[in-house]
């Protein structure tokens, strides 16, 4: 069983253009992700990657088609119920604004166990072990605005682990940093995956980090253009690709 | 960390959004104490005022058709709420003698002994008199003749032998005229029948009320027990018109207190609402990293509730201490130092409990709102979604309108109490408010047209960021359209219901000097020891009397309703001191001497009788039917009065007596005669009361009504311009952002002040004019109102200074409560504002 198997996904936003007419920006998307994988999401702005990513983590809910996210139907869950899902099971990393200003680093990535009603030493102890994991221990008490934003963006991915989430969905997660700081944090995901098995599903424009990636798949006007395993990212230099589906 | 960890946390990070929210509430909860408590401390005042001048209220019951009686047929009364006590009184002219001097003077035969023991009769010297041989004298009449405790005076027996009586007791002056209507001396009852030969015979059973107790209840209920040949009436006096004005002031009171509320109730709401939709992107990432919505609407619950405990006991505590002021000022007007506000320290401690639902309840919307925020507004940078103005608040604003009007015409046919009109009158303002976010729009771009064109593109921004947000700009339009409704609307009511007053009582005792029966009316068919003609020859003959005018009053009734008979001609060139409904000086005159009858607009109103109409008419025994000729604006005994002239009065009930006397000095003439016709009166028993006396009372009464529901409206108005000052000031809070990526993209400081004024100049303008037209429309509601209670309808005046002056302090408000946070948003670090998030 696929961890994520979207069928059909489609989305259409009301009155959004111009002229007051539906946008459909995401069209009949048939996805199956398996644990484990680093998905790459690539495409043109506006192509609805981030809409393909906000279905898949129960941000919104399609017009159409549905998500099963570990077996879940996540059509059939209520708000209540999606919010358990979005705290338990899902790690979200966007490009900026996601840090709440008035906490400290630790009391960010602590947030989703805080909804979750966890004691305070534990949520501790947890947060703590994540800020660890992406090298930001000496930071922890400070509070964002004190930080770069490539330190941000790793107190991010901190907050996205921190729940042991099924899948980490990235949102352009490089897009405000410099190639430095963006390779910081690509190493990371990668380790991630490498390490820990963990699955990452990513949207990016950056070509580099799409590299990274062992599976690549390109979007266009709101459909999957092509979806293309890449193998194991240290061969991709040599290695052709393995298996290169084109729709 | 925990869930209030994080809440408390928020709060550190915008302490200004915080205290912001916390002294709205404050502002509101204080607002309405304070109005509540001198609304309280008004009413209270109203009605000392009332018993200063009237004596303590009370209501007497006597036969219907004849004069004295032995005083059956009256159940037990005492029982009846609101009543203190039931004295039997008889009052009988009198003849004294002190050595040379021979006074006439009412006796009052009363029980002294249990009227002193209960507190009604106060004595300043000695006890209460008893048996035959004691007597109590006024105070006055005592210094006049000076006379003290155990001295003796002369009393002039039926038998004509006089009799020699001991002083016992000498009575405050106030105390016991307020007890007989202007009797100077107690004589115990039996005694008094004894000696005048009435004995087992009363005039009136009198009902002494409870302070506070409501005259028309007792009344009602009074008439109830009574058997067919009795009734029970209000006291007529010189004060009942003043109970008139203080039934519209109260009326006027009501609509303050309760505005005050509906503003208070804005000024929280829109604070609740701005605290959270501040924060609706925040939200959103929370419920994007898995909280639920009901943990996000609890929080806000918890915090609404937190803030609102702590502004609540602020503003009860502030309110307080503004009541106070606020109460010497109309302890001042009424001219009661002692007078001041009963403090109930549960006044706080309800406050701090009702402020956490109140606040809870203004947040429940937003709260709602926020809680099912679109999750994806946290991701993209999107300002939150232009509000819609839904069918519902037009719904809303249609409703209200109906049930403002419903109300308002089952009050003015009779169907509802006046006092049902309040919430009719809130229900319009709300309707005002709700149709607001309809309206502005439109408003708003009319002013902003207005904007002179250097100006322009602040304008047109300032216009923008209106738009946005109907709702929020239509709460706080709201605070505004309140405080200047409020202005207008009792502005004008109360001007024109004292201009009703003051013109009613310009004409009807137009005179320099007046003498006054001091006897009890009702009772001079007997033995008016003034009747005839000669007291007026003998005032004629006093030189510097221009005119003199006779009237005579007589207690009886119309169509089974008690009224008071008031028999005066008409002048024949002057001015009339009637106004009649819808006919002209001339054709009332000559019904006035073609001996017809007129009757006040309040009796024809509860007879429900037109002019035209018969109606039947007793008094002194005699019972006629007559034809109701005319109808006219009065306002003795609250205007339940019939006229007729004093040769129709004569011929018809054999009323002859004079109990007062309009004397017209001739120029210059006024002062000197005070020695002659206080003479007079002293001879004949009367009371001598001048223009000037008599102008200080009504402006005594007047300046006590003006002055504090003046003080309350400005009570209002502080309220309303904190309310706006705070709004604006989240205003400019909340777009931190936008004003600082405005300067970030090479607007000047000084244009990012000019628009923040200009919006608060659009908005305090716009709140203005629907206010404005509020404010009329409450005018002419509380006009109709109290057109049940007067009986006639007051008309209506337009006044540009009161709206002028009403616009010229919004505007200073607005533009000033703008200034300072314009300044401040001014000052931010650029970095800083874009940065904010
Ligand atoms: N909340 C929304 N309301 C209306 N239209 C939307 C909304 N979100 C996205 N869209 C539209 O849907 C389409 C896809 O948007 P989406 O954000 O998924 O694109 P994207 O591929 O992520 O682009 P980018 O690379 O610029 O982030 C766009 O045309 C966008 O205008
Ligand atoms: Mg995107």
């Amino acid at each position: 069983m696929p961890l994520i198997l979207a069928e059909h996904l489609t989305k259409t936003f009301d009155a959004a253009g111009h002229d007051g007419s539906p946008v459909t920006a995401v069209r009949d998307v048939d996805l199956s992700i398996d644990a484990g994988e680093f998905v790459a999401i690539t495409g043109a702005s506006g192509s609805g990657k981030s809409t393909i990513l906000h279905m898949l983590g129960g941000i919104t809910r399609p017009t159409s088609g549905r998500v099963m996210l570990e077996g879940v139907d996540l059509a059939k869950l209520d708000d209540d119920a999606l919010a358990l899902v979005r705290r338990r099971r899902i790690g979200f990393i966007f490009q900026r604004y996601n840090l709440l200003p008035e906490l400290s680093l630790l009391e960010n990535v602590a947030l989703p166990l805080v909804f979750d009603g966890m004691k305070e030493s534990a949520c501790h102890k947890a947060a703590m072990e994540a800020i660890e994991s992406v090298g930001l221990a000496p930071r922890a008490s400070h509070r964002p605005d004190a930080l770069s934003g490539g330190e941000q963006q790793r107190a991010a991915i901190a907050r996205a682990l921190v729940t042991s989430p099924a899948v980490v969905l990235a949102d352009e997660p490089t897009g405000a940093l410099d190639t430095v700081n963006s390779r910081h944090v690509i190493d990371l995901l990668s380790c991630l995956v490498k390490d820990r098995g963990q699955t990452v599903v990513l949207v990016t424009h950056d070509p580099a980090t799409a590299a990274a990636a062992g599976r690549l798949i390109r979007v266009i006007d709101g459909r999957i253009a092509s979806d293309t395993l890449v193998g194991d990212a240290d061969e991709r230099a040599a290695a052709s690709p393995a298996r290169t589906v084109v729709r | 960390m925990n869930r209030l960890g994080l809440l408390v946390r928020q709060w550190r990070n915008r302490p200004g959004r915080v205290i912001a929210t916390v002294a709205s509430v404050a502002v509101a909860v204080g607002a309405v104490v304070a109005t509540w408590l001198s609304a309280d401390a008004s009413r209270e005042g109203y009605r000392r005022l009332a018993e200063s001048i009237e004596g303590v209220p009370s209501i007497d019951i006597s036969p219907r058709e004849t004069g004295r009686w032995d005083g059956s047929g009256v159940p037990k009364l005492i029982d009846i709420p609101g009543v203190r006590a039931v004295v039997p009184l008889v009052y009988k002219p009198a003849l004294l003698r002190s050595e040379e001097r021979r006074i006439r003077e009412v006796a009052v035969g009363v029980d002294a002994g249990g009227l002193v023991d209960a507190g009604f009769l106060k004595l300043v010297a000695g006890r209460a008199c008893e048996g035959p041989d004691e007597i109590v004298v006024s105070r006055t009449l005592a210094d006049s003749l000076d006379k003290s405790i155990d001295d003796t005076l002369l009393f002039l027996s039926r038998r004509g032998g006089y009799r020699t009586m001991k002083i016992t007791g000498i009575a405050d002056t106030q105390s016991l005229s307020a007890l007989s209507d202007g009797g100077g001396v107690v004589i115990d009852i039996e005694a008094l029948g004894e000696l005048t030969g009435v004995r087992g015979l009363i005039d009136r059973f009198r009902l002494v009320l409870r302070p506070g107790a409501s005259r028309q209840a007792v009344l009602a209920a009074v008439n109830e027990r009574l058997p067919e040949t009795l009734h029970a009436i209000v006291p007529a006096g010189r004060a009942s018109m003043a109970h008139d004005m203080l039934n519209a002031a109260n009326l006027g009171l009501d609509f303050v207190t309760a505005l005050t509320v509906a503003m208070a109730w804005f000024i929280v709401g829109n604070a609740m609402l701005m605290n959270v939709t501040e924060r609706r992107r925040a939200f959103a990432l929370q419920r994007v990293l898995g909280a639920t919505s009901r943990q996000i609407s609890r929080t806000l619950f918890f915090e609404a509730a937190a803030m609102g405990a702590v502004g609540a006991a602020v503003g009860a505590v502030g309110g307080i201490l503004a009541a106070g002021p606020i109460a010497k000022g109309i302890g001042r007007a009424i001219r009661a130092p002692d007078f001041a506000i009963s403090y109930n320290p549960w006044i706080v401690v309800g406050a701090v409990l009702i402020g956490p639902a109140v606040a809870v309840l203004a947040a429940w919307w937003p709260t709602r709102q926020a809680a099912k925020v679109d999750l994806l507004e946290s991701l993209a940078h999107m300002a939150p979604p232009p509000e819609n103005i839904s069918w519902k608040l037009v719904t809303t604003a249609a409703v209200l309108w109906t049930l403002a009007v419903g109300i308002l015409l089952a009050v003015v046919t009779g169907t509802l109490p006046p006092r049902s009109a309040v919430p009719a009158g809130i229900a319009t303002t709300l309707a005002f408010i709700a149709t607001t976010p309809v309206v502005l729009p439109l408003l708003a771009r009319l002013l902003a047209g207005l904007v002179p064109r250097p100006w322009r593109i602040e304008g047109a921004l300032a216009l923008e960021q209106i738009l946005r947000q109907p709702v929020r700009t239509a709460l706080t339009t709201g605070v505004l359209v309140v405080a200047v409704s409020n202005g207008v609307g009792l502005g004008h009511a109360i001007r024109d219901n004292v201009d009703d007053v003051l013109a009613w009582y310009g004409k009807a005792l137009k005179a320099d000097w007046m003498l006054l029966q001091a006897g009890a009316l009702g009772v001079s068919r007997e033995t008016s020891p003034s009747a005839g003609s000669g007291l007026v020859e003998e005032v004629s003959s006093i030189e510097g009397v221009a005119s003199v005018q006779p009237i005579s009053i007589a207690i009886g009734s119309a169509g089974g309703v008690a009224c008071v008979i008031v028999a005066r001609d008409m002048p024949a060139k002057e001015q009339l001191p009637l106004e009649a409904v819808g006919m002209s000086d001339d054709d009332l005159r000559k019904i006035v001497d073609d001996g017809g009858l007129l009757a006040g607009t309040a009796l024809a109103q509860r007879l429900k009788v037109k002019a035209g109409d018969e109606v039947t008419v007793s008094a002194f025994g005699r019972t006629i039917r007559a034809k109701v000729a005319a109808l006219v604006v009065d306002y003795t005994a609250g205007g339940t009065s019939l006229f007729l002239s004093r040769e129709a009065a004569r011929k018809i009930f054999g009323i002859d007596s004079v109990d007062a006397l309009l004397i017209e000095s001739t120029p210059a003439a006024a002062a000197g005669l005070r020695e002659p016709l206080q003479a007079v009166a002293k001879r004949h028993g009367l009371l001598l009361q001048s223009h000037a006396d008599l102008h200080a009372t009504m402006d005594r009464i007047i300046n006590g009504i003006v002055g504090a529901l003046w003080s309350i409206l400005g009570l209002g108005f502080i309220v309303g311009s904190l309310g706006v000052a705070n709004t604006v000031t989240m205003n400019v809070l909340e777009k931190r952002r936008t004003l600082g990526l405005l300067r970030a993209v090479g607007m000047t400081a000084r244009q990012v002040t000019r628009l923040v004024v200009i919006e608060s100049l659009l908005l305090g303008l716009s709140g203005c004019i629907i206010g404005i037209l509020g404010g009329i429309a409450s005018a002419w509601f509380i006009q109709l109102s109290s057109q049940p209670l007067l009986g006639h309808p007051v008309s209506m005046s337009f006044r540009p200074a009161v709206i002028l002056s009403n616009l010229a302090a919004a505007i200073a408000i607005t533009a000033i409560a703008a200034w300072l946070p314009a300044r401040r948003a001014v000052r931010l670090d650029l970095l800083d504002s874009i940065a904010a998030e």
